[in-house]
């Protein structure tokens, strides 16, 4: 955890910190230490409990003391390399291949939509916001079986594509997106480059989207761990288990049918591994955390 | 917010086309399978005879049947009043406790912020699926380290799976898994409050829960009633936690929740229709509650700039 | 413009990178003349090992396995294929129970011409469940799940108990075993596992549908099944059998540390038991199951399924005969046994691929003369279109009455499998006798 301190705390580009002088003056409060360690503790028991469980063989899951480490860590994380030769390392960089590239490019297509939502005047523009608004009520969950139905008739399911375009439309990211335009992108800037002769795409890649930057990497992480965590979609859409990202491909190890024994030590190595690059994503870009869901209203 | 920089100039097609990608791909999977779902709610299959053999097997209009169906279903009802009672467990606690450690870090009082901050956002990188085997292990009396220690120390554990825990272990998974980003979101808010509206407060020799209440809380009101929404949402569409949990268990049933319900007709069934029109009431559901609860509340976050 | 580009370009390289990255696996090898592909979808493990020994001998006909994540997931993703009108894959593997739901939905491919003259390869229960009593064939019988009794031989010798005969004796073994230790039970009583209960009422007598002229009956509260049930109620109301669900980690530790000292299981149990419980080995038996009338022998199935050829495959004729190959062929029989430990459904399978026990039992050489004797006394049983509705009604019904632990709320249970059952299938439209 000594990572995490190196990583200063400044909050992002997006909006200067109000206060940073006031910090040090303060008496520190044992109750508030406290408190925070119990959350702190709270959040990270299980993943302890994860950490020592993925040190265990078959045997010693079920039967040593819960809490007391092993020596199988590597044994485990070979067995699991091994597996119908490496398709769990397989299964990561398909979940790192949605992930990446699917948030690359919710990034891209919500900063384009918030940006215009948030800067130009045109008929429609309530009718759309609030249908995209619509979209983010609606659950991912009860949208798998129909998009499978449809991309289905175009011949599309069982490929990376079935699980890529359907992750890229994000109307969160794009309310997201809308409100960090409308915070961090003045007016006058805008109409500056307009007058110095520069087009709307001009505008848009060279001003407003560095600007944007602080919250368009939020929408980034955002989209990454939804995407990274997402399992009915792909479940739904793949069925060559060479496509799989990782969180299917672990719920198919625990789910061998009754004449199998789940593989228990495989999924909660797989589990562990899984975890370790979204954390690392999160430590390196935590300052980049910030969500204001309601920057708007504040302004407002 | 100012007005919109274009707002004097005739209308143009940047916007559009700025638009553009996000309405299509808006309309191909998000517009064109919610029609169609609609469409599949009104269908149904019939069989003739055994049902064996080509064709002995056409789609038909239904009507609302489906609807009706799934509405008198006799797990329909129990099953939304558990998620009432989830919902209720889980929205208080989970934001109660996410508005604590904003708080806390806010104030800045103590040297383990960002250790704190860290670990008690992690558990977001965490899938549902993994987060619900992880917490089965730990509620099973044989294998869980808590049963053990409450052992050890002489109290008797709860079947933390037994009937009447088990609406608590699975909301716990749920405030595990999702406190950390409402803090985040929180504590965004908190620091955008700039220190001169709270430092004369504190010099006047308020204390800090005081400044807390009386004026940290109500600037970052907004953001609370946005959480509160979208926790609202998840309430309803609670499905993975105890989707995983339920072959641990005799005490979750294949209809626990809506959206199991949903997922028992539409996989387990192969009654796709019926899923639809359970799916089509989950989402009518979903906006009633977020519009309505925003209408109580007054809150202009949805609302746009101008 | 240049920007406009850029970005557009950007993504437009993404997406094709990734869809490149989607096709690597087949798309050169479909192109070479004359030769036909072939995927199928499978959950037994190291099934593509299996399908090694014919792709070395079958240059022209290349099949691909697609490993599933157990029947029934496997079968929810075929029927939306299906429902679909594409991406449902050339070969499948359908459990017994799923054959008239499949059959039902048009899923499967009618392969009479092409595989008819098996049926005497086969035990005539399992080909009854691939032709469901019609002159069609929708797939060949791969393996058979005839139910088995394991116990803990250290546990019963320690307490001078002998093997169940009857289920009497079972009772009164697990009372006594519950008695000297309050921890232990001899099994436990599953609302999570209901084709484990159909194995039980179906050696009871119990057949839960049946077929009459051209409509169905259903037969889910008859007095076999409600005898096995109310058994079942007494155990558990009495507290000397568990009610807790099987295949759990909380499963996998009684298991380990001996608070579960038997498992009816099946003929497949051997692999779970060393997959759970790998330290116990040498410490189990199996034996037949308990008995209702010692002078009937009778058994169950739990398991055991079929490979289908789909109704969307292009290659009816090159996918029949691999199945027929894999489920016929005595060195693919080997490896079904060895590979993917299943125990084939084939006549010959015992003398050509069983010769010895199972790893996990080899302090009992007569395994599989065990597990014969079980495979031949297995009763009839016929499945219905909607066994889905009826499975899932059996989770809820008796999830509460296991938690209940209250015998009359069991017997309660098959009432309501029995309804959910009737009103899904007249909704449907099924026609019902009676």
């Amino acid at each position: 955890m000594t990572l995490t301190t190196a990583v200063p705390v400044t909050p992002a580009a997006a909006k200067p910190a109000p206060r940073v002088g006031s910090r040090g003056n303060l008496r520190r409060s044992p109750t508030a230490t406290v408190l925070l360690l119990l959350g702190a503790a709270y959040c990270l028991f299980p993943v302890l409990w994860v950490l020592i469980a993925s040190t265990k063989n078959a045997g010693e899951l079920f039967s040593t003391l819960t809490l007391s480490p092993s020596t199988h860590l590597f044994d485990n994380v070979r067995t699991l390399s091994d597996y119908r030769g490496g398709l769990y390392w397989r299964w990561m960089l398909n979940s790192a291949l949605y992930a990446g590239v699917g948030a690359a490019a919710s990034m891209l297509v919500s900063a384009m939509a918030g940006f215009a939502l948030a800067k130009y005047a045109f008929p429609g523009k309530s009718a759309i916001f609030n249908l995209i608004l619509a979209g983010v009520l609606v659950p991912g969950v009860l949208l798998a079986v129909p998009q499978y139905l449809l991309l289905a008739k175009v011949g599309m399911t069982n490929t990376y594509w079935s699980v890529l375009l359907p992750s890229i439309i994000s109307p969160y990211g794009i309310y997201l997106c809308r409100i960090f335009a409308a915070a961090t992108v003045p007016t006058d800037v805008l109409e500056a480059a307009r007058i110095d002769g520069a087009g709307d795409w001009r505008t848009f890649g060279r001003v407003a989207l560095p600007m944007m930057r602080g919250g368009l990497v939020t929408v980034f992480l955002f989209q990454f761990v939804a995407i990274w965590n997402n399992f009915m979609l792909p479940y739904i859409m793949l069925g060559d288990d060479h496509l799989y990202p990782v969180t299917v491909g672990l719920s198919g190890l625990l789910n061998q049918g009754a004449s199998q024994p789940a593989m228990y030590t495989s999924v909660v190595t797989g589990a562990l591994l899984s975890i370790i690059p979204l954390v690392a994503l999160f430590l390196a870009l935590q300052r980049y955390w910030r969500v204001d869901l309601a920057a708007g209203a504040v302004k407002a | 917010m100012r007005a919109s920089f274009s707002r004097t100039r005739p209308a143009r097609p940047a916007p559009y086309a700025f638009l553009a990608p996000a309405l299509i791909l808006f309309a191909a999977f998000l517009a064109a399978p919610i029609v169609y779902t609609v469409y599949l709610s009104l269908r149904k299959v019939r069989v003739k005879g055994l049902g064996l053999g080509a064709g002995s097997r056409t789609e038909v209009w239904a009507g609302l049947s489906n609807y009706a169906r799934s509405m008198t279903d006799p797990d329909w009802l129990p099953s939304v009043e558990r998620i009432g009672a989830y919902g209720a467990i889980v929205v208080p606690i989970m934001l109660g406790l996410a508005l604590l450690m904003a708080l806390l870090l806010d104030a800045g009082r103590t040297r383990v912020g960002t250790f704190a901050r860290t670990a008690i956002f992690l558990p977001y990188a965490v899938p549902a699926v993994v987060a619900s085997l992880l917490w089965g292990f730990l509620y099973l009396p044989r294998v869980s380290p808590i049963v053990d220690a409450m052992q050890g120390a002489g109290i008797t554990p709860p079947n933390f799976l037994g009937s009447s825990w088990v609406l608590w272990a699975v909301a716990n998974i749920a405030v595990w898994g999702g406190t950390g980003f409402n803090m985040i979101v929180l504590y965004t808010a908190l620091r955008a409050i700039p220190s001169d509206l709270f430092e004369a407060a504190r010099l006047d020799g308020a204390s800090d829960i005081q400044i807390a209440l009386r004026i940290k809380i109500p600037i970052i009101a907004p953001s609370l009633v946005m959480t509160c929404v979208f926790s609202l949402i998840a309430t309803l569409q609670v499905f993975a936690e105890p989707m995983t949990l339920r072959p641990l268990s005799n005490t979750i049933s294949t209809t626990w929740t809506p959206l199991m319900k949903v997922f028992r007709d539409a996989f387990t069934r192969n009654d796709i229709y019926s899923a639809a029109a359970t799916s089509v009431v989950i989402a009518v559901a979903s906006f009633a509650l977020s519009f309505g609860f925003l209408k109580i509340v007054g809150a202009r976050a949805f609302s746009q700039e101008d | 413009m240049n920007k406009k580009m850029t970005l557009a370009g950007a993504l437009a390289a993404a997406l094709i990178l990734t869809s490149a990255c989607g096709n690597d696996d087949k798309s050169d090898t479909s192109q070479a003349a004359g030769k036909v592909e072939l995927t199928y979808w499978s959950w037994a493990p190291n099934m593509d090992k299996v399908v090694e020994g014919w792709n070395t001998t079958h240059p022209d006909i290349h099949v691909t396995v697609n490993k599933q994540d157990g029947g029934d997931p496997a079968v929810t993703k075929l029927l939306t294929a299906i429902k679909a009108g594409s991406g449902a894959p050339d070969v499948m593997q359908a459990e017994y129970q799923k054959i008239p739901t499949l059959v039902s939905a048009n899923a499967v491919a009618d392969i009479s011409k092409q595989a008819g003259s098996l049926k005497d390869k086969f035990p005539a229960s399992a080909w009854n469940s691939v032709t469901l009593g019609s002159d069609a064939v929708y797939g060949v019988p791969q393996d058979t799940g005839p139910m088995m009794f394991f116990y803990r031989s250290d546990v019963f010798d320690k307490l001078g108990l002998q093997a169940p005969k009857t289920w009497d004796d079972y009772a009164a073994d697990a009372k006594k075993i519950h008695q000297a230790n309050a921890k232990q039970y001899l099994g436990t009583f599953s609302a999570n596992d209901p084709g484990w209960f159909t194995g039980l009422a179906q050696q009871a007598g119990a057949s839960w549908w049946g077929v009459q002229g051209d409509s169905w009956s259903v037969d889910i509260n008859d007095a076999a099944t409600q005898k096995v049930a109310s058994y079942w109620g007494n155990l558990v109301q009495q507290g000397v059998v568990d009610n807790k669900p099987m295949y759990t980690p909380e499963w996998n530790a009684a298991l380990n540390d001996g608070t579960q000292v038997g498992w009816l299981g099946a003929v497949w149990g051997p692999g779970v038991l060393e997959g759970n419980a790998a330290k116990t080995k040498g410490k189990w038996t199996a034996a037949l199951l308990p008995q209702w009338d010692t002078a009937k022998t009778a058994n169950g199935n739990w398991g055991g399924s079929a490979t289908s050829v789909t109704a969307q495959s292009k290659h009816k004729d090159q996918a029949a005969q691999f199945i027929a190959w894999l489920n016929t062929d005595p060195a693919a029989l080997k490896a079904l046994a060895g590979d993917s430990n299943v125990y084939p459904a084939a006549n010959d399978a015992t003398s050509t691929a069983l010769t010895s026990p199972p790893a996990f039992f080899s302090n009992q050489p007569d395994f599989y003369a065990i597990a014969q004797q079980a495979g031949q006394a297995t009763n009839p049983f016929t499945y219905g279109p909607d066994v889905n509705v009826t499975f899932s009604s059996y989770n809820d019904a008796f999830g509460k009455a296991a938690e209940s632990k209250q015998s009359s709320r069991f017997t309660a249970a098959l009432t309501t499998m029995q309804q959910a059952t009737i009103t899904d299938m007249k909704n449907t439209g099924f026609k019902l006798a009676g």
